[in-house]
């Protein structure tokens, strides 16, 4: 049944390009809409068939597809996937709603949407590591086309530069698969018989190097992210929604998944300099952020920020981090795509989205009360103000990850207090003062457009009173990953615990 | 009913967050028929409402044991999280107060912002302000505390920020959200620590794991001083002082709000973990030392302020401090006590207060004089908060310093010399601030300045009158924090002469004011050494100044070389090697003249190196074979 997940929507993009005649975009819209909602609502039929309580992979779908090569067709949820597959579905209908009705060639765009969305789909629920490569190689075609076709004026070097980038990444994520299956003797590519080898630690942190370079690209982490500011400024709302929201978490993903899931014992050895990595990025990033002029730019580099928090808690390894780091990207998602969806409100109003323009957009009147008081909510959600999902998900990483490395997650705390300061700084400027007679006219806008914002919105609060919706899918995912450890790793292997105190 | 009502103290917050949601429709505009009213009578409703509630509650309470309500949030992995409500006397007499200020706020407010565009924006706020304080005055647990904290944050930036046109209030707002960010950061460093230390995160766990932690003195020390950090940024103490004087942009009932009870919080919840900081020696003493700088500090400061809300904002950071020395020196029934005698008297203050600028239109008090026949309910209320705050008359600060000094509790005399400077210079500040706008000849902004109209007296009467009872509660109070307090033999002599010191230094602050020159109009002493003194307080010693040229200056250094390392080295370097690639095609593509003999060479030079770099290290073997022969 989680084949659906994954075909539904590509059947659906095959179907919106045969479909004869010209029509107009409305009718792709509604007709993508309604697909990715379809494939929303089954990812919620999934969750309630899901078992909590099972500490398992499940609802398995498998058959052998390539056997010399050691492919099989092997789809699996678990308390990992599960959160971000619906994330996917539901950011995914919440995109195409916010794309613009009128788009050029609306046949091809949502046929690429809706290859993205089943893609990346089928790139969470895959058990096998190539079929994993497949679906993540196959996920930058339509973005590629999205950011290059649809994207701003220089949308033709940031879409190269986005896929030099992640093809690279593709690349490295390979060399460690081949060589994993080189080193384990093994035949396949099957997660489970591939993680019930046990290498020796230095092999595991020669195989996890390039996995982890890979990977850093896709998060990003600092020195790789440079990608990321670029495609996110010149690509549209709805892509920057995607990419933001739902792409980078592939990264992360792979990360629990196949870096601490596959190769343990390497990952914990070197675990304390990812700590590091990840504090020294959620510091870059932040301070970029600080003194970027453009609305996009700060949102995109606070996602370099947020994002490094996920490595933290994952390099901590504890059952309770490795929660957290799920819960902070279901953050993430929420919360960047709520501030991209207003930056593209506030840009498509005023048609710009230079802080040192934008003034006073806060205006009852003739501004943008309703967009600025949802940036304010956004903006604190993400600056770990509580009674938002952003608070807890950052206290419950910075809780988890504080007893292994301490020093880390003082440095990355800094960083949550330096997100206060470059998104009010943003708010201040351009939706605080007095409104200036160039945007003192501003076309209203309508309920319909705001109303994914508000519903996005309602979702961090709701989540961040309620954080147990989230958090209760992966209460047994430690032990999927861990293997059976029911305890902290840390307590497990030793050498982790001791250089922390 | 009553044990129901007491049983349900927990909604009392819930009102006035109801309160703060029901005005939405009317402060995003939905509604406009109606005007912005009704929004501001139904906060007013929920607000008495919680009044009423928590009255009842408080005069019942006394006969009864404290006990806690667990509400569990929610658990993850190891980790369980709950939030607990505290049931006692103390928790009910900090909710009285945060419904009686709010109450009396609000219905001030009525008259204060009549003429605003946006009252019920104002009064959303305000709900929201009332029902975070009123969350953290029943909170048992530190997390829901600092939950709420955070609330009072968020709202306090709204606030400040409320008239977001003028650029002075843009960066009030922007300075009190960061500053207080700043002390809320390391206080989420500390209560992560905590709970990753395996302490509780309920007050209650907390004094039981003080008592036995395991926690090497260095470690305590850091944790000690992050959860000072904390209440140092919410109570405007050094330095992270500056946002309360900059946050006086706000509407005037916000005002009061924040100098009597918000400013309480971070107080409140630094009494309430006191027993964590006798686990570091140096981390007391730091409480102290920042109590005892801010309390002559900013009372100095407060000398040399032309603006009357900012006069007056500096001597609450003062008491604040007093506050601060008296959790370092572990006596919090008397750090409670003193919350509470300023709280109530300087809410009156800022009433009176923002009645003269209501009829004036002014806050520059060398502009004023004369009121005190054209507004006489403004003038006694004025009166009666300034008695309240400063130890000469029998009110609420002198009954509230009585009860420090009346033998039960260890003092010491640097502790009363602290506190008779502070009670001069704060005499001496009221007192002039007093002259100026009340007495002597009316300028031209006074001349005509009717009484306020009755939203605003009424309120403003009946705290003069609250104000003038409060001196019941310190005086009929148990030490219910502590109840087991060092008992001194009354022969400390610091004891007897401590009282008439006190009041001593405050006649003597009165007199001193009364005969001092003042200045109409903005003027400067004529004297250098006089002149650099009255800048160096009138621009609180340059601490902003300092701030900007070191911290503010060094993070924005930083974040413009970052971004330009990160666009010039990092993606710069990205870039030349797309470059380079780029030059290297366009270059060899050259190679592809079609002439066979050219592609012949290339073959033939590739494989000579190709079997060069193959020999290269073999040549010494080669030689030998072939001289072997």
């Amino acid at each position: 049944m989680l084949s659906f997940l994954i075909w539904f929507p590509i059947f659906a993009a095959i179907i919106i390009f045969l479909i004869p005649g010209k029509r107009g975009s409305y009718f792709y819209c509604f007709f993508a809409l309604s697909v990715s909602l379809i494939t929303f609502v089954y990812s919620l039929v999934v969750a309630g068939k899901f078992d909590v309580s099972l500490p398992a992979i499940q609802l398995r779908e498998s058959f052998v597809w390539l056997k010399w090569l050691g492919l099989t067709y092997d789809l699996g949820i678990d308390g990992l996937s599960l959160p971000l597959v619906i994330l996917n579905s539901f950011l995914t209908s919440i995109a195409i709603y916010v794309s613009k009705r009128e788009t050029e060639r609306p046949r091809f765009y949502y046929a690429l949407i809706l290859l993205l969305m089943g893609s990346v789909n089928g790139a969470f629920l895959a058990q096998n590591l190539l079929l994993f490569f497949l679906f993540y190689e196959i996920e930058i075609v339509p973005l590629y086309f999205l950011i290059a076709v649809w994207g701003g004026s220089r949308r033709g070097y940031a879409a190269t530069k986005f896929l030099l980038y992640t093809a690279l990444s593709g690349i490295l994520i390979l060399i460690s698969f081949l060589g994993l299956v080189w080193f384990s003797g093994e035949s396949t590519f099957a997660f489970e018989a591939l993680k019930s080898h046990s290498l020796p630690v230095k092999t595991q942190i020669l195989l996890l190097i390039p996995l982890l370079i890979g990977l850093f690209i896709k998060i990003p982490i600092f020195p790789f992210h440079t990608w990321l500011p670029d495609a996110h400024v010149e690509a549209s709302t709805p892509i920057s929604v995607l990419l933001a929201g739902v792409l980078l978490k592939l990264g992360t993903y792979a990360l629990l998944r196949f870096g601490v899931g596959l190769f343990l014992q390497g990952w914990v050895a070197i675990a304390p300099y990812l700590a590091y990595i990840a504090a020294n990025s959620a510091l870059y990033g932040a301070m970029c952020a600080i003194s970027q002029k453009d609305m996009k730019k700060v949102v995109a580099f606070s996602s370099i920020a947020h994002m490094a928090y996920v490595l933290l808690a994952a390099a901590a390894t504890t059952r309770l981090s490795l929660q957290a780091s799920i819960l902070q990207m279901v953050s993430h998602g929420l919360i960047s795509a709520l501030l991209f969806i207003l930056v593209g409100i506030v840009y498509e109003t005023t048609g710009s989205r230079d802080v040192d323009y934008l003034r006073g957009l806060l205006n009852p009147q003739k501004g943008l009360p309703i967009t600025g008081s949802l940036m304010i909510l956004g903006v604190m959600a993400s600056a770990g103000i509580p009674g938002m999902i952003g608070f807890i998900s950052e206290f419950l990483v910075f809780r988890g990850s504080f007893p292994i490395f301490p020093i880390p997650t003082l440095l990355c705390m800094v960083g949550t207090g330096l997100t206060a300061v470059y998104f009010l700084l943003m708010v201040n400027k351009v939706f605080f003062g007095r409104l200036t007679p160039e945007l003192a006219n501003l076309p209203p806008v309508s309920w319909l457009d705001e109303a994914p914002a508000i519903i996005i919105a309602s979702l961090i609060v709701l989540f961040g009173l309620q954080p147990h919706f989230v958090t209760g899918w992966s209460d047994n995912e430690a032990v999927i990953l861990f293997y059976g450890s029911q305890e902290t790793v840390s307590t497990v292997i030793p050498g982790v615990s001791q250089n922390s105190m | 009913m009553v044990d129901f009502l007491i049983k349900h103290i927990w909604w009392i917050p819930l009102y006035g967050l109801l309160g703060a949601i029901l005005t939405l429709p009317w402060a995003l505009g939905l509604i406009r028929e109606t005007g912005q009213r009704p929004a501001a009578y139904i906060n007013l409703l929920m607000t008495f409402l919680s009044f009423l509630h928590g009255s009842i509650v408080f005069l019942n309470i006394n006969q009864r044991p404290s006990e806690t309500l667990d509400f569990p949030w929610f658990t993850i992995a190891d980790l369980h999280l709950s939030f607990t409500i505290e049931i006692s006397p103390i928790s009910s007499g900090a909710l009285e107060l945060v419904t009686t200020i709010s109450l009396v706020a609000q219905l001030f407010a009525l008259g204060y912002m009549e003429k605003d565009w946006s009252l019920a924006r104002f009064y959303g706020l305000m709900g929201f302000f009332e029902a975070a304080l009123g969350g953290i005055a029943i909170s048992d647990s530190l997390l829901l505390s600092y939950g709420l904290l955070e609330m009072l944050t968020l709202s306090t930036y709204l606030l400040v920020g409320f008239w977001y046109a003028q650029p002075l209030v843009v960066e009030a707002a922007r300075d009190a959200f960061l500053t207080k960010r700043v002390g809320d950061i390391l206080l989420l460093m500390g209560i992560v620590a905590l709970s990753s230390y395996g302490a509780g995160l309920n007050f209650s766990q907390l004094r039981e794991w003080a008592q036995s932690h395991p926690l090497s003195d260095f470690t305590a020390t850091l944790v000690g001083l992050a959860l000072i950090a904390g209440p140092t940024g919410k109570c405007a103490q050094f330095p992270l002082n500056l946002w309360l004087d900059e946050a006086m942009e706000a509407p005037n009932p916000a005002s009061v709000m924040r100098n009597s009870i918000v400013v309480c919080a971070g107080a409140y919840i630094l009494i309430k973990l006191q027993p964590v900081f006798t686990i570091s020696r140096i981390a007391s003493d730091t409480l102290i030392i920042i109590g005892t700088i801010t309390a002559i500090g900013a009372s100095l400061i407060a000398l040399a302020q032309i603006d009357i809300k900012r006069a007056l904002s500096h001597s609450t950071s003062a008491y604040l401090g007093l506050v601060f020395i008296a959790v370092g020196l572990g006596h919090t029934d008397i750090a409670f006590l003193i919350l509470f005698s300023h709280g109530v008297a300087k809410a009156l203050l800022f009433l009176s207060v923002g009645a003269v600028i209501y009829t004036t239109n002014d806050q520059n008090i060398t502009e004023m004089g004369g009121l005190w026949s054209k507004m006489p309910a403004t003038t006694l209320a004025y009166m009666t908060g300034s008695g309240g705050i400063v130890g000469l008359l029998p009110l609420g600060m002198l009954i509230t310093f009585s009860r420090w000094f009346d033998g039960r509790l260890e003092v010491s005399w640097w502790l009363l010399s602290i506190l008779i400077v502070v009670n001069f210079l704060n005499a001496l500040n009221f007192t002039r601030v007093f002259r100026a706008v009340f007495l002597g000849d009316c300028q031209p902004k006074t001349r005509r300045a009717p009484e306020v109209p009755w939203p605003m007296a009424l309120p403003m009467v009946s705290l003069t009158i609250i104000t003038l009872i409060a001196p019941l509660v310190p005086l009929q109070y148990n030490l219910w924090l502590s109840p087991n307090p060092p008992i001194l033999e009354n022969h400390n002599p610091v004891v007897f002469y401590a009282i008439p010191l006190i009041i001593l230094s405050g006649l003597a602050g009165v007199v001193v004011a009364c005969f001092i020159p003042l200045y109409r109009g903005f003027s400067r002493p004529v004297q250098k050494t006089l002149r650099l003194l009255q800048d160096l307080l009138a621009y609180d010693f340059y601490l902003d100044r300092i701030y900007k040229m070191t911290v503010v200056s060094l993070v924005a250094n930083i974040s413009r070389f970052t971004s330009w390392c990160d666009r010039y080295i990092v993606d710069g370097v990205v870039n030349l090697v797309t470059l380079m690639t780029i030059f290297g095609g366009n270059t060899l593509r050259y190679n592809t003249s079609g002439q066979s003999q050219f592609y012949l060479l290339t073959i033939l030079m590739g494989v000579t190196l190709l079997i060069w770099w193959v020999l290269s290290s073999q040549w010494q073997n080669i030689i030998n074979y072939w001289s072997s022969f």
